[in-house]
């Protein structure tokens, strides 16, 4: 049974109690903080091995294509959730006007239908906004449930970003899956 | 009566009030201080604010976190016999709620900013009188919650209504309990890991770990808390659970539902969840058709016929959330389906009243909401435009 990297399990059997009166929000709000002024995005671990869901991918590539990303058929969508960036002033990985990358993100395999290879997708969102409202899509390839919270979709990825309210979807390029 | 009937929100109201001639309200009193006597007219008839009676177990609470615009959300409250607008709440960002036990409050756990959409963010458990739908007070979650397309298992009561429970991803995991009676927030449970809140009892609950084991917590009144973790009962890569499983503190049972229609039995009890066998909801008929669960809230248990309710839908892997074609009733006793209720709007959520004539609703996509009949499962009729984006239905007693 593979155990994932970033949220292993302890066994614990002491009793924990945390009676916290101040928030522990505000190291992830400052990181994302110095984050905005543009540089590169650290991601959070991912644990790429076994990881390639070539299968899982092969169902959505049958219809995907690599020029319009104002679709939600375009290759990179293959486990989004959302309204689409490139719709909302944006891109795949840019970010619309007054809007901030999120740091972090959950990770989906998309095959791109011009070369047959699968690749690493980073969703995060863009944050800082209300919902866009435009190119609404879903697709769940390999998507799994929010207590496996590095391939769900449904969490708002946002973590790290200066704003935690979701503005719209992003499908950034990390590289070959 | 069968059929879609379309309902606009001020057009039920309207009709309400003219065909039922007097509800339950509190009439304003008039402020005619100041004004000359010339200016104070007779009015026909007083305007008066309505009140609620006690829940039905027929009420339905809709959940709406407005995708278009999800800082500003909302609650419908409808009646399932009647198919009327009761009332609503509005909420904030992607909110959860519960409902009090003792049916006497709504409790609901919910995000804002000082600035609608940006500012100083602050997370609390907004307390409102269930008859009323006024909010009465709050309670502040200082380390804030967990900020997903709503879920059912993100906040529960405790049975006896007592606390509730709150679960956090920050992205570290954690609980945030709240005293309900005190109007208090007692504190943090962090949790290696392991998400959403299934209550066991009274000061205990399950949560799913990415492994496919089952965390066990037990807390009590100091808001100290002891933590055991158990084997893995499903292969969490291969095949699965919904979070939405099904949890039935007053008959000590839950249910869980793998992608592939796999069901796990649990008995509660001694402040944990024990995984007591399993079966599938699918005959190779079934599986040759490529049925499978989808949905969202896709899982509805009756406790009393020991019945569950499934959305179900013909595609293949991966279509987890693909809305469902019809209900399949299975009884949980022989372990198979007694009945399939096809759905003219497919579904995405589905809930079932919890009393001895129960009503089964059904949510759609398209944000309408189907009432059937609980035993025979005829269409009683569709309430359309009930919102944007509802996703979750509760109903008293559950």
């Amino acid at each position: 049974m593979q155990r994932s990297s970033v949220f292993d399990r302890l066994t614990e059997r002491a009793s924990r109690m945390v009676a916290q009166r101040t928030s522990r929000r505000s190291l992830l709000a400052r990181i994302g903080t110095v984050i905005v002024g543009g540089a590169v995005l650290p991601i959070l671990p991912v644990d790429r091995t076994g990881r390639t869901r070539k299968a899982h991918a092969e169902e959505f590539v049958k219809t995907a294509q690599t020029t319009d990303p104002t679709q939600c058929n375009y290759w990179r969508y293959c486990a989004i959730d959302g309204y689409m960036c490139s719709c909302c002033g944006g891109g795949p990985s840019t970010c619309p006007p007054g809007t901030y990358p999120s740091p972090s993100s959950w990770v989906g395999t998309c095959i791109n239908p011009d070369d047959g290879q699968a690749y690493l997708i980073a969703y995060r969102d863009c944050c800082g906004k209300d919902s866009c409202g435009q190119c609404a899509c879903l697709a769940t390839e390999g998507e799994m449930p929010v207590y496996r919270p590095q391939l769900n979709n449904d969490i708002v990825w946002c973590f790290g970003a200066p704003s935690m309210v979701y503005h719209c979807s992003s499908a950034a390029l990390i590289g070959k899956a | 009566m069968a059929g879609t009937i379309r309902y606009g929100f001020g057009a039920l109201l309207m009709a309400g009030l003219l065909a039922a001639g007097s509800i339950p309200s509190r009439a304003q009193e008039r402020d005619t201080k100041g004004l000359p006597e010339e200016a104070v007219l007779d009015v026909a008839e007083e305007h008066t604010t309505a009140v609620l009676p006690e829940a039905s177990p027929h009420w339905l609470y809709v959940l709406d976190p407005v995708f278009p615009h999800l800082v500003a959300s909302k609650v419908y409250v409808i009646d399932g016999d009647s198919m009327k607008y009761l009332g609503m709440l509005n909420t904030g960002y992607v909110p959860n709620m519960a409902l009090a036990p003792d049916r006497s409050e709504i409790y609901v756990a919910e995000t804002y900013y000082s600035r609608g959409t940006r500012g100083e963010r602050v997370d609390v458990v907004t307390f409102y009188d269930a008859k009323t739908l006024e909010p009465t007070g709050e309670v502040e979650l200082p380390d804030g919650r967990f900020l997903v397309v709503p879920k059912k298992p993100n906040a529960v009561t405790t049975p006896d209504g007592r606390y509730l429970l709150s679960f956090n991803m920050e992205p570290a995991t954690s609980v945030d309990i709240v005293d309900l009676e005190a109007k208090r927030y007692l504190g943090a449970v962090e949790v290696p890991g392991c998400s959403l809140i299934f209550p066991t009892g009274d000061r205990s609950f399950s949560m799913l770990c990415p492994d496919g084991s089952l965390l066990d917590v037990r807390f009590d009144e100091s808001g100290a808390a002891e933590i055991r973790d158990n084997e893995p009962f499903f292969d969490s890569e291969a095949d699965p659970v919904f979070e939405h499983a099904v949890v039935s503190t007053g008959s000590g049972r839950a249910f869980f539902l793998s992608y592939e229609g796999v069901v796990y039995e649990a008995a509660l009890g001694e402040g944990a969840m024990r995984i007591e066998g399993q079966w599938s909801l699918l005959t190779e008929e079934d599986r040759a058709e490529k049925w499978r669960p989808g949905g969202w809230q896709l899982m509805a248990y009756h406790p009393s016929t020991n019945r569950l309710f499934v959305l179900m839908h013909e595609g293949d892997r991966w279509t987890h959330k693909e809305a469902g074609e019809e209900v399949w009733v299975f009884d949980v006793k022989a372990k198979k389906r007694v009945a399939r209720v096809p759905l003219e709007h497919p579904a995405i959520s589905v809930s079932i009243t919890q009393d001895e004539q129960p009503l089964l609703f059904t949510l759609s996509e398209a944000a309408s909401v189907s009432v059937f009949d609980g035993t025979d499962f005829s269409l009683r009729g569709t309430i359309e435009g009930v919102g944007d984006s509802p996703f979750l239905m509760y109903v008293q007693g559950e």
